[in-house]
């Protein structure tokens, strides 16, 4: 299929050999080009489903690269990778026409998530079952475990800890939980969202679930495994 | 745009020496001219007085018998008349005695005096009377005579009193609006020269360094000021390479550094043993911490802020509590957002402030025992004021703070250069804003960050708009 196919476009050989070598341990197909030209040929000859493009490229800026893409249409999703780190060029990136942008220097599997994203492939619904330290969400069947043990959750309850698990690690905005359970009514009152994550904390606490849900005030909430 | 005139300003010069100018100018003018018209008045006097003399010695007349008469006509008889009181006159003969005398007692007009051979211009005072006139001699007839013509002065012509007695106030009257009328002119004309100059200074104020390639319009400048600007144009020039070398400087180091960074950070994601890739990924992410605030750093020293850059506080508090929190959550201390829960626009880079903000809760939550709070506190004043309880900062501490690769304790493991600060110190320069440390009570420390609020076209209308 070539539909699968990644092409490389960085003018370090070092460091596309090993993100070649990555991609490909990770099951993908992929091409390496060292120039803007190069890069310019090879899309024009082959079919590619990803472009991670570096913007600073021996013969012409990345991003000229890219914005002749969009120019002739070509909606080919594009990873832009660089040294620079300024929002400034974040910015100048996306408006050319990027999908994502990660900055130098980066975890490979940073790397292979943003690519993982930006295939679109349906990752989060993939995900059916939600689990952080002793705690599971069976996300179908709405039911939660402790240790294997199913719990007892509300429906609501349910909810807030999904949309806790499937960010775990960041925090989740007290607005994405106001829109979630009360939908654009806004019949929730203000306090309701806590409430619901009090009630959850209680429950988790009783059962036994080795997880902390954090309150960050003023900005939302936080899943994370409780310290020893 | 007329700006304030300063004492030192070339048309303030022109103004002061002008109004000296003037000042002399209508004082001695009016004097000179005065004494002039004085002369002239008293030349047409013995003009008069001479032809006068003239006209009587024409009356003259010796008869046959030798004896001499005078045989005024009516008209001249009135001028001399002792009614009239004005003018007198008197014929001497050589021996000094009086022949004729328009006087009643038949006296001389000048009765002591020296008979010359030239024409005398004299002046008699006594008992409340000044006589002003002439002696001259004429030969009539073979036969010297002196003739007298005398004027009253207490009974001179009114019209050539007032003429001079009014004199001073009237040309005071006309030469004084002249003058300043002059002056406006002058003034008028030095703006004119100057206009290049002002509007070539305005310029020159309006340059940020946001706007490196401004250069002063020398055109219209006068060939005496051209040099000055462009010798100042020159220095821009050297400074925008400057500048740019800076830049290019910034983005090339970025490059050389996180890419090697990027290769070893790969190599090592990509080893088979997890356990020494474990603790090289650790050391490879303290090092870019390292260079990432080196570039930062570097970055923000050759930073600037557009006057249309606009940034909302709360919102840049939010991504970067957001983005903080589960690192200072994971290790054991919370962190919140407060205050203002709306939007606070200020002048301001987005990334720039989040940067100063992400660094100095870094710095609050490195410093601060577990289980306590970090708090950003949004002020509708446009500042955030980042709250800790750490052990708080010593006034000593307080001069160091902001040097670079200064540190409170130099405890190994920690993951930081020590160019924090300065970082947060060099973008709340570029932003025109200000930053404060007070120690809190009973402990910790509190930074505040002050921003200029977002006002680009008119400065009340957008602050405070929630």
């Amino acid at each position: 299929m070539a539909g699968l196919r990644i092409l490389l476009v960085e003018d370090n050989s070092e460091l596309a050999a090993l993100i070649m070598s990555g991609l490909r341990s990770s099951g993908y197909l992929a091409d390496h080009m060292a120039s803007a030209a190069d890069g310019r040929h090879a899309l024009r000859l082959g079919q590619y489903s990803l472009l991670v493009l570096d913007l600073g490229l021996p013969d012409a800026d990345g991003l000229t690269l890219l914005r002749e893409l969009r120019q002739a249409n070509d909606a080919v999703p594009v990873l832009i990778l660089t040294a620079r780190s300024g929002v400034s060029d974040r910015v100048e990136g996306l408006r050319a026409g990027a999908d994502d942008y990660l900055a130098k220097p980066f975890a490979f599997e940073e790397l292979l998530a943003r690519i993982e994203a930006l295939q679109r492939r349906p990752r989060q619904l993939a995900d059916t079952m939600l689990s952080i330290a002793n705690l599971k969400l069976d996300v179908p069947n709405r039911q939660a475990f402790v240790d294997q043990e199913p719990i007892t959750l509300n429906a609501r309850e349910i909810s807030v800890l999904e949309l806790l698990l499937r960010r775990k690690g960041r925090v989740v905005p007290k607005q994405v939980f106001e829109d979630q359970l009360f939908g654009l009514s806004g019949d929730g009152s203000p306090n309701a969202v806590e409430v619901y994550i009090y009630r959850l904390r209680k429950q988790l606490v009783d059962h036994g679930a080795t997880v902390k849900v954090h309150t960050v005030r003023g900005v939302g909430y936080l899943i994370s495994e409780a310290n020893a | 745009m007329i700006r304030r005139i300063g004492r030192n300003s070339i048309v303030a010069r022109i103004v002061w020496l002008h109004i000296l100018v003037v000042g002399s100018v209508s004082i001695f003018m009016p004097v000179a001219l005065y004494f002039l018209l004085a002369s002239e008045t008293n030349e047409i006097q013995r003009q008069f007085i001479t032809s006068q003399v003239n006209q009587i010695g024409k009356y003259l007349t010796r008869d046959d018998n030798g004896a001499w008469h005078l045989d005024l006509p009516e008209g001249i008889q009135d001028i001399y008349s002792e009614a009239y009181g004005r003018y007198r006159y008197a014929i001497l003969n050589a021996q000094g005695k009086v022949l004729f005398s328009s006087l009643a007692d038949k006296s001389a007009v000048f009765p002591d005096g020296v008979l010359t051979d030239e024409t005398q211009y004299l002046e008699r005072r006594d008992s409340g009377l000044t006589v002003q006139g002439a002696r001259i001699p004429e030969t009539i007839d073979g036969e010297p005579f002196w003739v007298e013509v005398g004027e009253d002065l207490s009974h001179r012509d009114v019209i050539i009193d007032d003429i001079l007695g009014r004199f001073l106030q009237r040309v005071a009257w006309v030469t004084l609006p002249l003058l300043l009328l002059l002056l406006g002119l002058d003034i008028a004309i030095v703006r004119t020269v100057f206009r290049p100059v002002i509007r070539a200074s305005e310029e020159a104020e309006a340059i940020r360094p946001s706007q490196p390639g401004v250069r002063l319009p020398s055109a219209e400048l006068p060939g005496e000021i051209r040099p000055l600007v462009l010798a100042i144009n020159n220095a821009l020039e050297r400074l925008e390479a400057g500048y740019r070398q800076q830049h290019e400087f910034a983005a090339d180091a970025a490059h050389e550094l996180r890419t090697p960074l990027a290769i070893l950070r790969t190599r090592i994601d990509t080893m088979a043993d997890r356990e020494v890739s474990r603790q090289l990924r650790s050391d490879v992410e303290r090092m870019s911490h390292t260079v990432n605030q080196l570039l930062e750093m570097a970055e923000s020293e050759i930073f600037v802020v557009g006057p249309e850059e606009q940034a909302d506080l709360h919102a840049v508090a939010v991504d970067v509590v957001s983005f903080l929190a589960p690192l200072i959550f994971g290790e054991g201390r919370s962190v919140s957002v407060s205050g203002v829960d709306g939007p606070v626009p200020v002048n301001g880079n987005v990334e720039m402030i989040a940067r100063a903000l992400r660094n100095l809760v870094e710095n609050a939550a490195k410093y601060s025992p577990e289980g306590s709070e970090i708090e950003v506190i949004v002020d509708q004043a446009g500042a955030l004021r980042i709250t800790d309880e750490g052990a708080g900062i010593s006034d000593d501490d307080k001069q160091l703070l902001f040097q670079r690769f200064w540190r409170r304790d130099r405890r190994r493991g920690t993951n930081s250069v020590g160019l924090g600060l300065a970082i947060v110190q060099r973008i709340m320069a570029a932003h025109g804003g200000e930053i404060e440390v007070h120690r809190r009570s009973p402990r910790g420390t509190e930074f505040v960050l002050r921003f200029r609020p977002f006002a680009p076209d008119a400065p009340e209308d957008s602050v405070g708009a929630v």
